[in-house]
């Protein structure tokens, strides 16, 4: 018996959906498996998780915190692998955001009295951070040819040392000087009432706060939507994506689309690193144990990849991913070590990848031999004198 | 009477969608030179890639010299004698002459863990000399022309010891002169007692070379006949089961008319680093149709990017109507009005998973846009009516252009090109793979092209093709182009195409 | 004159190159049969907390246990491989984000760490270690001294490796096959060469080294475990390959290159010596010299001739029409 797999003619348009659904299911058991592998329960394991994630009191303000940054970091994944251009750089894009953003902050925070204004001036900061950061590797993959994965991977780390470096060890602009806790323990200047960004409560589980990064989060997956299926920007960056020399034949800029995507998807990662610092820690977080152990660069690829790059279900996913990774911090300890989030996170990719196929080619299970009687079963093929 | 070489029966394959190969019944003595003759999509290739054991048949029975086979992999082929000359090689482009040959080899010299150079380019220098197939062993498969990769892909097949031999459309890359000294080749390998099956859809080769042949037609294998019961008209009447339609080009066109395009001295860069293109001239009045001759890989597919823009001049100017289209810009080359049929369709002229309405779009949509915004719904009225208007058969405008086959995908190119007027319509082996009835239709829109009073370039390989369709007749060799002074000449054709100048 | 700056420098590199090369040796057997494999980076972190646990649980002599870890290593990376294999050879998923899952699955917030913190690895020192082989006597002779006879066994069967793979793929027939097949699969399939069998087994070996790669770290180099210990070195190891231009004896010079980079940061401060304006140079230093040698190798002409497997990144599929 074999199975082969063929390309489906047309792709019923239910499928796209059925079969993330499918992967996630068959995730949660492959990992219920490893679990059991190692003594802990599984179900009682996901109820757990599911509780902290979004049922318990203050779950979803929190499953909103991990969210947002997901949000941003999955829509600039999206952004840029839909065009086949792998900027695995969201971490560091974020990282840059945030300074931006700090520093638009602190510095604005200080001289004007209009709050929106000054968080304006923030999110444009985020994305004039983010964008540069990675229009690095955008440059170098348009005009040098050089792989963008491998370079944008390396400004990570990069980035993560500027970012500790900026408080851990320099006297910078972003540092916090005065003050004693500034000197036992450095930390960044916190950010002026002025520019903290703002939240607004619904009356419900306790109070669920939506902090601004998720509508401005909204407002993004609405624009990338839009561009990417409406206007000759997304038109061409499609055929880009799709067949670089149709794109060329088309009349397309190769080189500078291949920026202008890159710095489009670092810019949103950007907003991600101001809204870290305006919307959460009110102040530039350069601990090696903060903002660059939560990796949300990289779990943002596994929210666009499972959401199939598509801006509306990115924001579903990010929702999911994030009542995960917060579950996954409150549930830690003795019976949940660190680390089972990203196992589950890459087994869910994992299934996603494997559901992918699906969705293009469909299983055909061949009866072995194609013959009738009287043929001598299964003969071996004569070798040669 | 000794059994055949090889004996297929009832061998059926399908693909989804379509059935390649239905219920085929073929054999083949040995010593013989027998034809598969058919019409491109006809299912010859299909079958002869179940022989080989690249694919496993739905149902059927095959046998060799009267033993029943079943071929699970490509290794079981090649160990039970079938060997194949494929129409676009299987040959690894950076390793060596030698090192193809060796590849995957299980006998003699191969059987070795460690491979020893010396001896390979020992036995490769006899074989080329003893079949006429001269090649140096050492040299690097990219570094060789087009027709002395062919020769290593026989040698290949007769280093394997191969007493079957499939040669799939072996003259598409040749000129004249090889073609008449491949047949050679062959008569010499019937001599030696092996099986040679001939693809092709070319009736006078078949004439030429076969001692039968087996029409194929539809996935159907129609009949068998001895080449010398049979003629050109009976076989192309198997073939196709109407009359083909002839097409004559009279070739008078008006020198006084104004040339739609001027190549000035221009030279280009393959890619590779090599120059392709050396200091190419010509002009192309409105109305003409100029054929290019000559075997692929002479700077044929580099002079017509040059010209598109898709490909920079190292030199040289393009003019359209008199002015000077931007260097190596394709929208400035077809906003000029040059459009471009390229010989690449799902790769280079289409997108390949973007819908037929986007594709048919693809080089206008930004002047139907309004503003930064696409005009989705006029695109796809547009689609609709292409489709209608040239027969396309798809589902609807929203269908994605890599479900649609050969034929319907080179409407979808030509539709868009032709619909856009162009000043210039450059082609590049525009029916190659098409079956009969599309390349009747691609040859009628060529044909409108120059009514409508475009300068039409007609790059291909196919002589027939050539002949038919020209005003003039251009050839390419190693990147210069010479004109022929008599079109309708093969053997003056044949001759450029070599690289020679007649007397 | 063994204590200047350079040799000192040379030695390290050797040392810390190590794990660099025996990831990139891996890393270029898989992709010369034309499998991309991102995951190296998560293939290193498990075989690092394995190879630790396997030395921190077993309790026999020094050469046993190592021994065994480095087995326990191999066999782990290439369990791991073995999931993007099945991914992107019989699913035909994308390599790319198939080995970008395997690095968060197995990375530094994955089942490392999982598997670290769950056995409680990171509380005691390694229990054995590799060790420099040779006498002190000889460790002391000029130069070659603390290059060539200050290294451990590790280091010296990755030489042995270098000369191994050099061979398989230059001179032996499953080596030219497991060439072709990275270059043209098509070609190779019609030759009669089993393309699914050369792509997992090439993978598969490809994550076994990565696995001992990671091991060396936590066995020789660190002999801690800490969560996230390899540092980025899986990436640089994939780059390695890339400035290596797919040749073995050119991984070596790379990693010891690049090793010595590592070593520069602490070597400069032990010294009190400084390289730029502040430390943050001499810490990026590796990162931005990995950047700048693939630009240069990535934009000359020199890279259609000597450079990837054709088909690298391509699943190959034959019953297609």
């Amino acid at each position: 018996m074999r199975v082969t797999f063929e390309r489906r003619l047309s792709q019923p348009w239910w499928l796209t959906v059925v079969v993330p659904v499918c992967s996630l299911v068959a995730a949660f058991v492959i990992a219920g498996v490893v679990l059991l592998a190692t003594g802990i329960d599984p179900l009682t394991t996901y109820r757990q998780l599911f509780d902290a994630g979004f049922i318990q009191t203050g779950s979803l303000s929190q499953t909103l915190i991990s969210a947002t940054p997901l949000a941003f970091t999955g829509l600039a994944a999206a952004a840029a692998f839909r065009m086949k251009l792998y900027n695995i750089g969201a971490e560091g894009q974020m990282y840059m955001g945030a300074i931006f953003g700090s520093a638009a902050g602190l510095y604005l925070g200080s001289r004007s009295s209009s709050s929106a204004f000054v968080i304006a001036a923030m999110v444009v900061a985020g994305i004039v951070g983010g964008a540069a950061w990675a229009s690095i590797p955008g440059v170098l993959r348009a005009f040098f040819r050089t792989n963008e994965i491998l370079t944008s991977l390396l400004l990570n780390y990069v980035a993560g040392l500027i970012l500790t470096y900026l408080i851990f060890e320099s006297e910078s602009y972003w540092r916090q000087t005065k003050g004693f806790n500034a000197s036992v323990f450095p930390v960044g200047k916190q950010l002026p009432k002025v520019a903290q960004w703002p939240t607004w409560t619904i009356d419900m589980q306790g109070g669920i706060v939506i902090p601004l990064g998720a509508f401005i989060a909204v407002i993004v997956a609405v624009i990338l939507w839009a561009l990417y299926s409406r206007t000759r920007f997304g038109f061409e960056a499609r055929v880009l994506g799709d067949s670089d020399r149709a794109a060329r034949y088309s009349g397309v800029r190769v080189r500078r689309k291949i920026l202008a995507v890159m710095a489009l998807s670092g810019g949103i990662a950007g907003i991600g690193g101001a809204s870290q610092v305006g919307d959460f820690a009110h102040a530039l977080d350069g601990d090696p144990n903060g903002l660059q152990k939560l990796s949300y660069g990289y779990s943002g690829i596994v929210v666009a990849a499972l959401a199939r790059y598509n801006p509306f279900a990115t924001l579903l996913v990010a929702l999911l991913i994030g009542g995960l990774k917060n579950a996954g911090n409150t549930l830690e300890g003795p019976n949940f070590p660190a680390g089972l989030v990203g196992v589950l996170q890459g087994i869910i990719l994992f299934c996603a990848l494997g559901g992918e196929l699906l969705v293009r080619y469909r299983a055909r299970v061949h009866r072995h031999g194609a013959a009738p009687e009287d043929v001598a079963a299964a003969p071996a093929p004569k070798a040669a004198s | 009477m000794d059994a055949p070489a090889v004996s297929m029966r009832g061998v059926t394959k399908r693909f989804p969608g379509v059935v390649a190969n239905d219920s085929v019944d073929f054999e083949a003595a040995p010593g013989e030179v027998h034809a598969l003759l058919g019409e491109n999509g006809a299912g010859k290739t299909t079958l002869s890639h179940i022989l080989t054991g690249l694919y496993r048949p739905d149902e059927g029975q095959i046998a060799l010299y009267g033993e029943p086979v079943e071929f699970n992999s490509p290794r079981e082929a090649i160990d039970a004698g079938v060997g194949m000359v494929h129409q676009h090689f299987r040959l690894v482009s950076r390793f060596t002459v030698a090192e193809n040959l060796v590849l995957g080899d299980r006998r003699g010299a191969g059987r070795n863990f460690r491979i020893d150079p010396g001896a390979i380019a020992t036995q490769v220098r006899e074989l080329g000399e003893r079949y006429s197939l001269a090649v140096d062993p050492r040299a690097r498969i990219w570094q060789l022309s087009v027709g002395e990769q062919q020769r290593v892909e026989i040698l290949k097949a007769l280093y394997q010891e191969a007493r079957i031999l499939i040669l799939d459309e072996p003259t598409a890359v040749l000129t004249p002169d090889e073609a008449d000294t491949l047949f050679v080749t062959v008569r010499k390998m019937a001599e030696e007692g092996r099986t040679v099956i001939f693809i092709s859809h070319k009736l006078h080769e078949v004439m030429a070379v076969s001692d039968r042949v087996t029409v194929l037609r539809a996935g159907k294998a129609l009949a068998t006949v001895r080449t010398a019961d049979a003629t050109p008209e009976s076989l192309a009447e198997l073939m196709v089961g109407r009359e083909i339609v002839v097409v004559t080009r009279e070739g008078h066109v008006n020198p006084e008319s104004a040339p739609v395009l001027e190549v000035e001295d221009l030279w280009a860069d393959g890619d590779r680093g090599t120059v392709a293109v050396k200091g190419v001239s010509l002009t192309l009045r409105s109305g003409e149709i100029a054929a290019v001759a000559g075997v692929a890989g002479n700077g044929q597919r580099e002079l017509a990017e040059a010209i598109a823009g898709l490909r920079p001049c190292a030199k040289g100017v393009v003019r359209v109507k008199g002015k000077a289209v931007h260097n190596g810009d394709a929208r400035a080359a077809f906003q000029a009005g040059i459009g471009y049929v390229p010989e690449d369709r799902l790769g280079t002229g289409l997108s390949p998973t973007l819908s037929i309405a986007m594709n048919l779009s693809l080089k206008s949509f930004r002047r139907e846009s309004l503003g930064p915004f696409l005009r989705l719904h006029a695109m796809r009225d547009k689609a609709a009516d292409a489709i209608r208007t040239f027969g396309i058969k798809a589902s609807g405008p929203e269908q994605e252009t890599d479900e649609l086959s050969g034929g319907n995908l080179q409407k979808v190119v030509i539709s868009r090109e032709f619909s856009a007027h162009p000043n210039v319509l450059i082609a590049a082996s525009p029916t190659r793979g098409l079956d009969v009835a599309a390349v009747e239709q691609v040859h009628s829109y060529l044909l409108d092209a120059a009514e409508e009073g475009a300068g039409v370039l007609l790059i291909s390989e196919d002589l027939d093709e050539i002949l038919a369709l020209n005003d003039r007749v251009l050839v390419m060799y190693e990147g210069t182009l010479t004109e022929a002074d008599d079109r309708s000449s093969v053997a003056e054709i044949g001759l450029r195409m070599a690289g020679e100048t007649p007397s | 004159m063994n204590n200047s700056l350079l040799i000192v420098l040379i030695a390290s590199g050797v040392a810390y190159g190590t794990p660099l090369l025996y990831a990139a040796l891996g890393e270029l057997l898989a992709e010369r049969s034309g499998v991309l494999n991102l995951g190296v980076e998560g293939m290193m972190l498990v075989g690092a907390v394995m190879g630790f646990w396997t030395v921190q649980r077993l309790h026999t002599n020094t050469g046993v246990a190592l021994a065994a870890a480095i087995l326990v290593a191999g066999l782990m990376g290439a369990l791991m491989a073995s999931i993007h294999a099945f991914l992107v050879i019989t699913l035909r998923a994308s390599q790319i984000v198939s080995g970008l899952a395997l690095t968060i699955f197995a990375g530094a917030v994955g089942l490392s760490s999982y598997l670290g913190n769950d056995l409680n690895l990171a509380d005691s020192p390694a229990a054995h270690t590799f060790n420099a082989v040779f006498p002190k006597s000889m460790q002391g002779w000029p130069i070659i001294g603390p290059i060539v006879f200050g290294q451990n066994v590790l280091v010296y069967i990755s030489w042995g490796c270098v000369v191994g793979i050099w061979l398989y793929l230059s001179r032996t027939r499953p080596g030219l096959n497991v060439r072709a097949v990275g270059e043209s699969p098509a070609a190779a399939d019609t030759m009669g060469i089993n393309v699914t069998r050369y792509r997992y087994t090439h993978t598969l070996v490809g994550g076994a080294f990565a696995g001992v790669a990671g091991a060396s770290i936590t066995l020789a180099i660190t002999p801690q475990w800490v969560d996230g210990i390899t540092g980025g070195a899986g990436w640089i190891a994939i780059a390695l390959v890339i400035f290596a231009f797919w040749r073995p004896e050119l991984c070596l010079v790379g990693a010891y290159f690049f090793g010595a980079l590592q070593a520069l940061a602490p070597q400069l401060q032990a010294r009190d010596i400084n390289l730029g304006p502040t430390v943050l140079w001499t810490n990026a230093l590796p990162y931005v010299m990995t950047i700048v040698v693939l630009v240069i190798v990535s934009s000359g002409t020199a890279r259609s001739r000597l450079g990837a497997p054709a088909a690298l990144g391509n699943a190959y599929i034959r019953e297609e029409r």
